[in-house]
């Protein structure tokens, strides 16, 4: 089952001097439970298609489904609507709102979800331990590690039961040890939760433990490989 | 919503210097405002009492052609059965009936023109301040022949003291001219200097004597115990004794009723004013909290919280901070005119004479003008509001792709 197709996808940035074309003619089809690598060089347009993908942006021209929902063209209100309900999100920083703590920035999308709250505080807990920070529960996140933000982030994305997740470098800022870190987390929902993961990275020592590799240079799709691992 | 009210809590205290000091600014703001106007208020009110207490009182009595012409020869139609009626009438504190005529006082070098009142000297006390305002010999008694009351700025004028002799002269009731002698019984200083140069008092039964009709009476002044018992009681004086001309306080001093219904919107006026100026440094405070949050702000679009929420939150925000600073400037506010309107402020040392010349006396009780609090209120809720609208647009209109780059 596709969870994410593309049919056509362009994205021209209009309002510079000189028009910049940073997705041209996209054509993507992500399954159900793939762990997928977006590659490229910076400015290759990877943090475009995720918007896109995401629903945070329309693109110029071209179509994106979720599940069969045509998501291009969607009015605003109830993209933010879907997107609440389908899609998880960890970016590369400013994930997490500075005045909660942990678990309240993970029980605060299911709040925004209408979860039945005598269900929340559990799942929230469940999640902040299926990421390692069952501990830090209570602390807001200027006291955690960055490497520990992105954890309570996924947590976060995870918290509404999404469709898939985007993440755009989520280990941008980690050192060596956290950025595997979370690569071993992202990998284990996946394998175990059947999680589907899409994520934008230009670090090798993450994209070599991708199980899908797609590769962008100017806005196009140039190499697009399966792993079995 | 819980959460939002939560986050917005939290956010107001994210930056304490800056809301501390909206915070300050509101609540000093309002503070002086409040003050300000209570003072005022406190002024309003002792002039209204005053001005009821010492010329005004509740209601008056006049033949109508006296009001026009103002000649002694009017007198009251039934004067005595008004009389006997608000004599039995146990919502009437005191009434003071006057025989009042214009005349000439003079002493061996100097005259001037004054309005000669002719009192009963003990209804009189009963109604007016009249008697307490005695400052040097004595009040008006039933003893001795002729006395009179003179105001002290006359008194200076014509370098009179208790004892010394005066000639009042005026027009009798049939136009012919009386003069006759009165010696200074007592010197008056009132809080209305203007009358304390052109009235002086006699007794009423010693000026209808001089003028020939013994009971003519001019005007009746009548006090209630009560300001809410004033109506009722002009409506039954005037069914009674229709060729009477009935007047309540408004209508005799029109000024002071408009002194009364202007006071407290002027004061609102001065109210809006504060809060408007406190409103932009409230705009300018919740501008630069969107703008330095709008990664976050994007953030929290990108993750579906949607637009109703996320302007709540900014609106909350502003609401929290506002209202903190306002109920500490309530509080203050509280506790200023709660001590104040015992102790009271003595404003003699900044114009007392000033004040005394209109009226007022130079201590002051502050007080709330009546309804005022639930204005302030209201005033308080719009300004946090009118001025979290502008950054609370804003903030939804930050683009969530461009929020996270
Ligand atoms: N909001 C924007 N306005 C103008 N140009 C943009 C905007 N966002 C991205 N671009 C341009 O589009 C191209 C792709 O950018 P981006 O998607 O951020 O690449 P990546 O994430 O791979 O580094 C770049 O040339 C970039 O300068
Ligand atoms: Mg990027």
């Amino acid at each position: 089952m596709k969870v994410i197709r593309t049919h056509d996808l362009s994205k021209t940035y209009n309002h510079l001097v000189v028009p910049v074309k940073a997705l041209v003619n996209v054509n993507l089809e992500i399954s159900e439970g793939e762990f997928t690598a977006i590659v490229g060089p910076s400015g290759s347009g990877k943090t475009t298609l995720l918007n896109m993908l995401g629903g945070l942006d329309q693109p110029t021209s071209g179509k994106i489904f979720i599940d069969d929902t045509e998501i291009t063209g969607m009015k605003e209100s109830r993209l933010i609507d879907f997107r609440l309900r389908n899609i998880g999100f960890v970016f590369q920083s400013y994930n997490l709102i500075p005045v909660l703590t942990a678990i309240e920035n993970v029980s605060f999308i299911m709040l925004l979800q209408n979860y039945p709250k005598d269900k929340m505080e559990k799942r929230a807990r469940e999640l902040l331990e299926q990421v390692g920070l069952a501990d830090k529960a209570d602390v807001r996140p200027q006291k955690l590690s960055g490497g520990q933000q992105q954890r309570v982030a996924v947590a976060r994305a995870l918290a509404s039961n999404p469709r898939f997740v985007l993440a755009d470098e989520p280990t941008a800022n980690l050192d060596t040890q956290s950025a595997f870190n979370l690569l071993d987390i992202m990998l284990r929902l996946n394998r175990e939760e059947n999680i589907t993961l899409l994520f934008s990275t230009h670090d090798q020592r993450v994209i070599d433990r991708a199980r899908r590799v797609i590769t962008l240079v100017d806005g196009s799709i140039v190499e697009d490989q399966h792993f079995e691992k | 919503m819980k959460t939002i009210i939560v986050i917005s809590w939290r956010n107001v205290w994210r930056n304490k210097p800056r809301s501390l000091t909206i915070l300050l600014a509101i609540a000093v703001g309002l503070w002086g405002g409040i003050f300000a106007t209570s003072i005022s208020a406190g002024m309003m009110k002792q002039r209204f009492t005053s001005s009821i207490e010492t010329q005004v009182s509740h209601l008056q009595v006049h033949n109508p052609k006296f009001l026009k012409d103002d000649n002694i020869r009017y007198g009251i139609l039934r004067a005595d059965q008004i009389e006997r009626v608000l004599a039995q009438d146990s919502s009437v504190k005191a009434f003071s009936s006057r025989t009042m005529v214009n005349g000439m006082i003079a002493t061996a070098t100097l005259t001037k023109g004054v309005r000669i009142l002719g009192i009963n000297p003990v209804q009189e006390a009963a109604t007016t301040r009249l008697s307490t305002t005695v400052i040097s010999g004595t009040y008006l008694t039933a003893g001795g022949r002729n006395p009179v009351l003179i105001g002290k700025k006359l008194a200076d004028k014509l370098r009179l003291k208790p004892g010394s002799r005066i000639i009042l002269t005026f027009t009798d009731v049939e136009g012919e001219i009386v003069s006759a002698s009165f010696r200074v019984q007592g010197i008056i200083r009132t809080t209305h200097s203007m009358l304390d140069e052109t009235q002086v008092y006699v007794r009423q039964r010693d000026l209808q004597t001089l003028t020939g009709d013994e009971s003519i009476i001019n005007e009746i002044a009548v006090l209630m115990h009560n300001i809410d018992q004033v109506n009722p009681a002009v409506e039954a004086l005037r069914k009674q004794f229709p060729e009477s001309e009935i007047r309540f306080w408004g209508q005799i001093s029109p000024d002071l009723l408009y002194m009364n219904e202007m006071a407290g919107a002027t004061m609102m006026v001065l109210l809006v004013i504060i809060m408007l100026a406190l409103a932009f440094g409230l705009l300018n405070t919740m501008m630069m909290t969107v703008f330095e949050r709008t990664r976050e702000l994007g953030m929290l679009m990108d993750v579906g919280m949607n637009k109703v929420k996320v302007f709540s939150m900014i609106l909350l925000e502003t609401t929290f901070l506002t209202i903190t600073g306002a109920l500490a400037g309530g509080i203050l506010s509280g506790i200023t005119i709660y001590i104040t309107s015992h102790t009271g402020i003595d404003f003699s040392g900044v114009g007392g004479n000033t004040l005394s010349d209109y009226g007022i006396s130079a201590v002051v009780y502050p007080e709330l003008f009546p309804g005022f609090a639930e204005n302030i209120v209201l005033l308080v809720l719009l300004t946090s509001v009118l001025s979290a609208l502008y950054p609370a647009m804003k903030a939804l209109k930050l683009r969530p792709s461009e929020a996270i780059r």
